[in-house]
């Protein structure tokens, strides 16, 4: 009798310990960032940041002027160019964290290839209530540019932060074979 | 007697285990605690723009505020509602400082509570050679933290931060230093 009994028990506590184990969230969950969704061309807000996409845009060939030199970076995939309007809140931040969600699902970081060129929004520092406009600059391969997702956040991996996921229209998708950027920006 | 004895140790044992787990769990819980109130500026000392406030061995006021970009104090207008304050702060340490003055933090804000962090060095120092191209630039608080005043000496900080136009009437500039956080100073700009 006490050996059913002390089976039963042993049973039921596995059942109960796996039960806890299947449903507790994992911890890169909990500490994960906070998201807000929107969509190209709304002002998606966080509590911290916002962001407006206001253009993106293809090319082949990037091209800008580098202490009176012209640079040139051409690509075997594309060039992704998302020109953005970004606004603190609370206070002065960066946003480096930028990051485009590919047809696949697989993740692009900014190119290191382009980080020179100017206007680079991660290169900024956005002080509240001075809306600061600029480019993020992606380079990835062409059949990965329909349904792009772009993740912004102070910087990448955030933990309990804001993150912005910001749904790209693949209609407002601009073509171009070379792209200048000037000062101001494409 | 011998398990009489096992059996007791075995009980305190299991007995202290929650003990020691809930002991552990209050250890890590107070070190973040005071971690995060070391980070943290939740007790603000106000002081007038023309009056000392005394904290962290030195007596503090505000030297000279500039506002820039509007045309006025400087011929320079910057695009749309950016504006640049220069803030210089004086400190009279009446204490020795040591290393009291580790990890400063220098910020502006609103009467909303939005913080305006200041420019890093490179652009301040440049800003300064161009403001002043005769005159070295005046340090930031987190430099003339590494090296504080002697007792009885005073010295002069600056730096300097973009804000927009409509912010500029309702600033405070707010200095703490990690050895007397939470308690920080708020001395309003007067623009």
């Amino acid at each position: 009798m006490r050996i059913v009994f002390l089976i039963i028990m042993i049973v039921l506590s596995t059942v109960v310990l796996a039960t806890l184990q299947a449903t507790t969230p994992p911890y890169a969950m909990l500490t994960g960032p906070i998201m807000t969704d929107g969509r190209q061309g709304e002002t998606v807000a966080a509590t911290t940041f916002s962001a407006q996409i206001k253009q993106v845009q293809k090319a082949k060939t990037l091209a800008w002027d580098q202490f009176g030199r012209a640079v040139e970076r051409q690509s075997s995939g594309t060039w992704v160019i998302v020109s953005a309007e970004l606004q603190a809140m609370r206070e002065t931040m960066p946003v480096r964290g930028a990051t485009i969600i590919g047809m696949s699902g697989r993740l692009y970081h900014q190119s290191q290839r382009a980080q020179a060129a100017p206007n680079v929004l991660s290169a900024k520092t956005v002080q509240p209530g001075l809306p600061t406009t600029g480019i993020f600059i992606f380079e990835i391969p062409e059949e990965e540019t329909r349904n792009m997702v772009l993740v912004l956040s102070r910087q990448y991996g955030p933990q309990l932060e804001d993150e912005l996921h910001i749904t790209l229209e693949q209609n407002g998708l601009v073509s171009r074979g070379r792209l200048e950027i000037g000062k101001n920006g494409p | 007697m011998a398990p009489d004895r096992e059996r007791k140790l075995w009980w305190l044992s299991l007995l202290s285990l929650p003990v020691l787990v809930a002991a552990a769990f209050g250890i890590n819980a107070w070190r973040n605690i005071e971690e995060y109130l070391r980070r943290s500026e939740s007790e603000i000392v106000t002081g007038t723009d023309a009056g000392s406030l005394d904290y962290a061995g030195a007596l503090w006021r505000l030297e000279k505020v500039r506002l820039i970009g509007d045309g006025r104090d400087t011929a320079t207008r910057f695009p749309g509602d950016m504006r640049l304050v220069v803030v210089r702060l004086v400190a009279t340490a009446h204490d020795d400082i040591g290393e009291r003055w580790n990890q400063c933090q220098v910020s502006l804000s609103d009467d909303t509570g939005r913080r305006w962090q200041p420019l890093d060095v490179t652009l301040s120092n440049d800003i300064s050679r161009d403001l002043e191209p005769k005159v070295d630039p005046v340090k930031g608080c987190g430099i003339t933290s590494l090296a504080p005043p002697k007792r009885n000496s005073a010295v002069m900080i600056e730096e300097k931060f973009v804000v927009p136009a409509d912010a500029a009437s309702k600033l405070a500039v707010r200095l703490s230093f990690a050895s007397s956080r939470p308690k920080m100073i708020s001395l309003p700009l007067g623009l």
